[in-house]
């Protein structure tokens, strides 16, 4: 049994390579069926409001890696509570689902249950 | 199960230490290295925030990086040198370092 992995992003999405990376990996991991999931915390929940348009900064979609998450069977996705609202995003009105919103102290239990956890 | 969180960033600069303590679990540790070393500084709201918790907090820093930028460590942070942060990259049952 391959060791499940947790990827926390938590970078904006057009302010460096750090959110594409994590979107990366999370692809490549569902691409050979590891167990992982995806957490989005801090500037991290930025990459999930709807209608951004990355061509106005010449730049590739990451939107479409996101839509792309379910398929390679990447269907485990929390966003943190706390940064939605410190960010006054509704957790409603995101290009992600199913997503999980999650609260402080269920992160500390939702990485206990992976077996490795990268923070990017 | 319980999880090392290593910190390498200064805590002026961005949320990762106070992110950290937010989501922190009761079995976990932090392992501050590097710049964020200087969340000990003395008078900062980064050390506020970690006295506040001492009690149960555990709390390694690695001594050379502390040294280095001059910061005394105050007696309820454990100081750990590499082969001890090795130890405690073992003895915890995952590591989280906060790139």
């Amino acid at each position: 049994m391959a060791k499940s992995l947790l990827i926390i992003s938590r970078q904006a999405p057009w302010s460096g390579p750090s959110a594409r990376e994590a979107l990366d990996i999370a692809l490549a991991g569902g691409a050979f069926d590891l167990p992982l999931g995806m957490l989005f915390l801090d500037d991290g929940v930025l990459q999930l409001l709807p209608s951004q348009n990355a061509r106005a900064l010449q730049q590739k979609d990451l939107t479409a890696n996101l839509q792309a998450l379910e398929m390679f069977g990447v269907e485990d996705l929390f966003a943190c509570s706390t940064s939605l609202a410190e960010r006054g995003m509704s957790p409603d009105a995101l290009n992600v689902e199913p997503l999980n919103v999650l609260q402080d102290e269920e992160i500390a239990a939702l990485i206990d249950r992976y077996d490795q956890v990268i923070t990017i | 199960m319980s999880t090392l969180h290593v910190l390498s960033h200064s805590p002026f600069a961005d949320s990762r230490l106070s992110t950290c303590l937010r989501v922190l679990g009761g079995e976990d540790a932090i392992l501050l290295c590097g710049d964020a070393t200087y969340a000990l500084n003395a008078s900062t709201a980064a050390r506020q925030a970690l006295e506040a918790r001492a009690d149960g907090l555990k709390l390694f820093v690695l001594d050379e990086d502390a040294t280095a930028r001059s910061i005394e460590l105050p007696d309820w942070v454990k100081a750990v040198d590499y082969p001890g942060f090795v130890e405690l990259s073992v003895h915890y049952d995952k590591v989280n370092t906060w790139l």
